[in-house]
C-alpha cells in the first residue's frame, strides 16, 4: 500500500513545520523511511513519487532560506536534500523492481517446466505456460507456437484465439530464428494495416523458441503502452527456457512413447511365446494320445497273436489291422518327422515324377467315402489328361490333409466337393479344391490358420483328432512345389481350400 | 496480435507521414496572423487589446492546427483546422472584447471534440475516455502543484494572493480552459508525445514533449520576464508538463494531464508578485 507512506511524508512534513528548525532539521532524513518504504514495497515508480513528494514538501522550508541566505553550505544541503529522497526512492524502487522480477522469472519459469512436464496435450500444456509469461511479463496477449510450420504447429494463446497468417513475422521468426519486435504494431510500415492508431502504442515482439536442434517455435508477446529494456529481456529469458522446457517435454514425450511401444511388443511376444507354450503343451498331449491309440492297437493285437492260436482267417484279420494301426503310427512319425524338417529350415525331400491327377483325386475320394458313410463325397477332374509334377507321396498327403480336414470339421456329414482343373486366374497352375459345408472358421482365425498346433475349436468338433500340423504340413509341401494353398470360409457355411500347383512343364 | 496475423514485409521502410507543406502552411498562418495582432496592437488602432486578442488567438489556433496535422493529414485536412482556427481567434476576441466572452473560450474544448470524432486517427492523441479516478488524480496533481507554488512563491519571494475579482479569474480559468493548457496539451501531451512514445520509451518522450512545451511557454510575452519566475515556470511547467505525460501514458487519455494543466493554472492565476 502506498497510503502509508504517503501519510508518513505528510506527518514528517507536519511534524519539521511545527518544530521550525529550518532547513538543516534533524527531521528531513525521516523522509527517506517512507521514501524507501514506498520504493521496497512498490518499486521505483512509487518510490519515486513519494521521494518527489517528500522533496516537494521540504522546498518551502529550503527555497527561502536560500533566497535569504544564498548558496551557502547549509543552504546547499538543504538543496540536496530536496532531491536526495527522489534518487534513494528511484535507486532503492529499481534494484526492488529488478529482485522481484528476476524471482518471478525464476517462478514463472519452475511453473512452466512443472506445467509442461505434466502429463496431458501439448495445447493445454503451452496455454498454462502462455498464461505464466503472461502474468509474469505483465503482457496484454501471449501467444506460443511449437512446431516448424506456423500453419501446422501446436498453438494457444492467452487470450484464447489467434489468426496465424502464412507470411506473418511469427513465420518469420520460426524460418530466420531472428527475433522481431515492433515498437507499435499499428503504426509499423513492416506490418501494412487499415486500423486506426490506440490512444498507446501496442508493442509487441515475437522470439524464437530455441533449443538444441534449433528454433521449435516462436512466442509472441504483446502490450499496450509501456514496454521497459527489463521487461524485454525478461521475455528474451522467458523464451529461452520456454524453447528448452517444450523440447524437454518433446524429447520425453518421444521417449514416452518409445517405452510404450516397447512395452507392447515385449508384451506381445510374450502373448505368443505364451500361445506357443500353451500350443506345444496340448501338442504333446494330442502326440501321446495319437501315438498311444495306434500303439495300444499294436500291442494288443500282437499280443493275441503271440499268445492263443487263432485260426487263419482270424490271425490274418488280426495282421490286417496291425498293418493298418502302423500305417497310423507311420503317418504320424512321418508328419512329426516333417515337422522338424520345417521347424530346422531343412528342405523337404520330393521325388517329383508325373502324377496322374484324375487317379490321384478318385483314389483318395473313394478311400474317404468307403470309411465315413454320413458325408457324401462328389469329385470333378478336368480331364484324364490333367497331370502334375509332383512328388506323388506329397501330393497324396496334401489331399488326405484337406480331404480329412473337410470331413472332421462337417461332424453332422454333407457334401465334400473335390475338384480339380486348370486355375482360371492363375496361368500355368493347376487348382485343386476342396470344399465342405461344415462349421467354418471364423474370420478372425483365418490368418492363423496354416500355423503349426493352430486347431480351430467348435462345440460339434471338440472330439475330433488331430495334432494342429495337417494345413501346415500342406502349406510348407505347397509351397516346396512351389505353389500355394488359400482358404475362402463363413462360419456355419463352409470352406473352400484352394491348392494351387505348378502344371507338368514347370520345374521346382 | 498482428505479428501472428498480418502479412510481414521485413524490409519495409516507413512511408514519409508527416505532411510538411501542411505545417509550414499552419505555421505560416498562424505566424502572420500573430505578427498581424501585433502590428495592430502597436499601431493602438481599433478596439483596445483587439491585436493582442488576434495574436493570442492565432497563436492557440496554430498549436492547435499543428497538433491536428501531425497527427493526421487525410485529404481535406484544412477545413476542420481552419474551422478551429477561427473559432479559437474569435473566441480569443470575443474573451477580450464582450463581458461572457470568457465563455465561447470555456465551449472551445467542446467544439473541438466535436470535430475530431469525424476523424478516428485523432483517437492516437489520446482522445479516449478515462477513469474518474485517472481524472481526479490529474485534477489533484495539477492542484498540488499549483498549491505548491502558491505557498513556495509567498514564502520566498513574498508573492501573495491576487484579488481579482471572480470575473477576471473566470475569463483567466476560461482562456486556460479553451486555449492556453488546450493547445498545450492537444500539441504537446497529444501530438509530439503521443508519437514519440509511439517510436520509443516514455523518457525520451517525455523530455522532449516537456522541452518543446518549456520552450513556448518561455517564449510567451505573458510570462513573467523576473528570472526567479523564469525558474519558477521551468520547474514547474516542467512538473506539470511530465506529470502531463505520465498521467496520458497511464491513463491513455489527455484528460487527466488537461485537468492537471487546469489545476495547476487555476492556482497559478491567483498568485501576484
Amino acid at each position: 500500500m502506498i497510503a502509508l507512506p504517503l501519510a508518513m511524508v505528510v506527518v514528517v512534513a507536519g511534524a519539521m513545520a511545527l518544530t521550525d528548525h529550518g532547513p538543516d532539521s534533524i527531521l528531513r532524513h525521516l523522509y527517506l523511511v517512507p521514501t524507501v518504504c514506498a520504493a521496497l514495497t512498490r518499486g521505483a515508480v512509487a518510490g519515486g513519487l513519494i521521494g518527489a513528494l517528500a522533496g516537494l514538501l521540504h522546498a518551502p522550508v529550503v527555497l527561502p532560506s536560500v533566497e535569504r541566505a544564498g548558496l551557502t553550505p547549509q543552504t546547499l544541503d538543504g538543496l540536496l536534500s530536496l532531491g536526495f529522497p527522489v534518487l534513494a526512492g528511484l535507486l532503492v524502487g529499481y534494484l526492488a523492481d529488478d529482485g522481484r522480477a528476476h524471482a518471478a522469472r525464476l517462478d514463472a519459469i519452475l511453473a512452466i517446466q512443472r506445467r509442461l512436464a505434466h502429463p496431458g496435450s501439448l495445447e493445454e500444456a503451452l496455454a498454462a505456460a502462455a498464461e505464466e509469461v503472461r502474468v509474469t511479463l505483465g503482457a496484454r496477449r501471449v501467444a506460443l507456437l511449437v512446431g516448424h510450420d506456423v500453419q501446422t504447429a501446436a498453438r494457444a494463446s492467452v487470450p484464447v484465439g489467434t489468426v496465424v497468417d502464412p507470411g506473418s513475422a511469427a513465420a518469420f521468426t520460426l524460418v530466420t530464428g531472428q527475433a522481431v519486435w515492433s515498437r507499435d504494431q499499428r503504426s509499423d510500415p513492416r506490418l501494412p494495416s487499415e486500423r486506426a492508431l490506440a490512444p498507446s502504442p501496442i508493442r509487441a515482439g515475437v522470439l524464437p523458441l530455441a533449443s538444441g536442434v534449433g528454433v521449435i517455435g516462436v512466442m509472441a508477446v504483446e502490450w499496450a503502452g509501456e514496454l521497459t529494456r527489463a521487461t524485454r529481456a525478461g521475455a528474451e529469458e522467458l523464451a529461452l527456457h520456454v524453447g528448452l522446457a517444450v523440447e524437454n517435454v518433446r524429447l520425453t514425450l518421444r521417449q514416452r512413447r518409445f517405452t510404450e511401444e516397447l512395452e507392447e511388443k515385449v508384451a506381445a511376444a510374450t502373448a505368443r511365446l505364451r500361445e506357443l507354450d500353451q500350443a506345444k503343451t496340448e501338442f504333446l498331449s494330442v502326440v501321446s494320445h495319437e501315438l498311444r491309440t495306434p500303439l495300444t492297437a499294436l500291442q494288443g493285437f500282437s499280443e493275441l497273436l503271440l499268445r492263443s492260436a487263432l485260426p487263419p482267417e482270424k490271425a490274418h484279420r488280426c495282421l490286417v489291422y496291425l498293418h493298418t494301426e502302423a500305417c497310423t503310427l507311420g503317418r504320424i512319425v512321418g508328419e512329426l518327422l516333417d515337422l522338424s524338417r520345417i521347424e530346422a529350415g531343412r528342405p523337404l525331400e520330393l521325388h517329383p515324377e508325373r502324377v496322374d491327377l484324375d487317379a490321384l483325386l478318385e483314389r483318395n475320394v473313394e478311400l474317404f467315402a468307403s470309411e465315413h458313410l454320413r458325408h457324401r463325397f462328389e469329385w470333378t477332374c478336368a480331364g484324364p489328361g490333367l497331370a502334375l509334377h509332383a512328388d506323388p507321396d506329397a501330393l497324396d498327403r496334401m489331399m488326405k490333409n484337406l480331404i480329412s480336414n473337410a470331413v472332421k470339421y462337417s461332424p453332422r456329414g454333407g457334401r465334400v466337393l473335390v475338384s480339380a482343373s486348370p486355375a482360371p486366374d492363375r496361368p500355368g497352375m493347376v487348382e485343386v479344391a476342396v470344399e465342405d459345408d461344415g462349421v467354418g472358421i471364423p474370420a478372425d482365425q483365418l490368418p492363423r490358420i496354416f500355423d503349426k498346433y493352430v486347431r480351430v475349436g467348435h462345440p460339434d468338433t471338440a472330439a475330433a483328432r488331430g495334432l494342429g500340423l495337417g494345413l501346415s504340413l500342406v502349406k510348407a509341401l505347397a509351397e516346396a512345389h512351389g505353389g500355394h494353398v488359400e482358404v475362402d470360409s463363413l462360419p456355419g457355411k463352409g470352406s473352400r481350400f484352394r491348392l494351387l500347383l505348378p502344371e507338368v512343364d514347370r520345374h521346382f | 496480435m498482428l505479428l501472428l496475423s498480418a502479412p510481414f514485409d521485413p524490409g519495409a521502410a516507413a512511408a514519409p507521414r508527416r505532411p510538411r507543406a501542411a505545417l509550414v502552411a499552419i505555421a505560416g498562418l498562424a505566424g502572420l496572423l500573430v505578427a498581424a495582432g501585433v502590428a495592430w496592437e502597436l499601431l493602438g488602432r481599433g478596439p483596445a487589446g483587439l491585436g493582442r486578442a488576434l495574436a493570442l488567438g492565432a497563436a492557440h489556433a496554430g498549436l492547435i492546427g499543428l497538433g491536428w496535422v501531425l497527427t493526421t493529414a487525410a485529404p481535406g485536412w484544412w477545413r476542420p483546422v481552419i474551422r478551429l482556427g477561427v473559432a479559437v481567434i474569435l473566441a480569443t476576441i470575443a474573451a477580450r472584447l464582450v463581458p461572457w466572452g470568457p465563455a465561447a473560450l470555456a465551449l472551445l474544448p467542446i467544439l473541438l471534440l466535436v470535430e475530431a470524432a469525424g476523424h478516428p486517427r485523432l483517437r492516437a492523441l489520446g482522445l479516449a475516455r478515462c477513469r474518474i479516478g485517472h481524472a481526479a488524480l490529474g485534477l489533484a496533481a495539477g492542484a498540488f502543484f499549483g498549491a505548491h507554488l502558491l505557498v513556495t512563491a509567498s514564502l520566498t519571494f513574498g508573492y501573495h494572493l491576487a484579488r481579482t475579482g471572480a470575473h477576471a479569474y473566470a475569463s483567466a480559468l476560461a482562456y486556460d480552459a479553451g486555449a492556453n493548457v488546450l493547445s498545450a496539451e492537444w500539441l504537446f501531451r497529444g501530438a509530439v508525445f503521443s508519437a514519440l512514445w509511439r517510436r520509443g520509451g516514455f523518457w525520451p518522450a517525455a523530455l522532449a514533449s516537456t522541452a518543446l512545451a518549456l520552450l513556448r511557454y518561455l517564449i510567451d510575452p505573458a510570462l513573467p520576464h523576473a528570472p526567479e519566475a523564469r525558474a519558477g515556470a521551468i520547474f514547474y511547467l516542467g512538473l506539470v508538463g511530465l506529470t502531463g505525460c505520465a498521467l496520458r501514458a497511464w491513463s491513455g487519455s489527455l484528460l487527466p494531464g488537461y485537468l492537471a494543466g487546469l489545476g495547476f493554472f487555476g492556482a497559478y492565476r491567483l498568485l501576484t508578485p
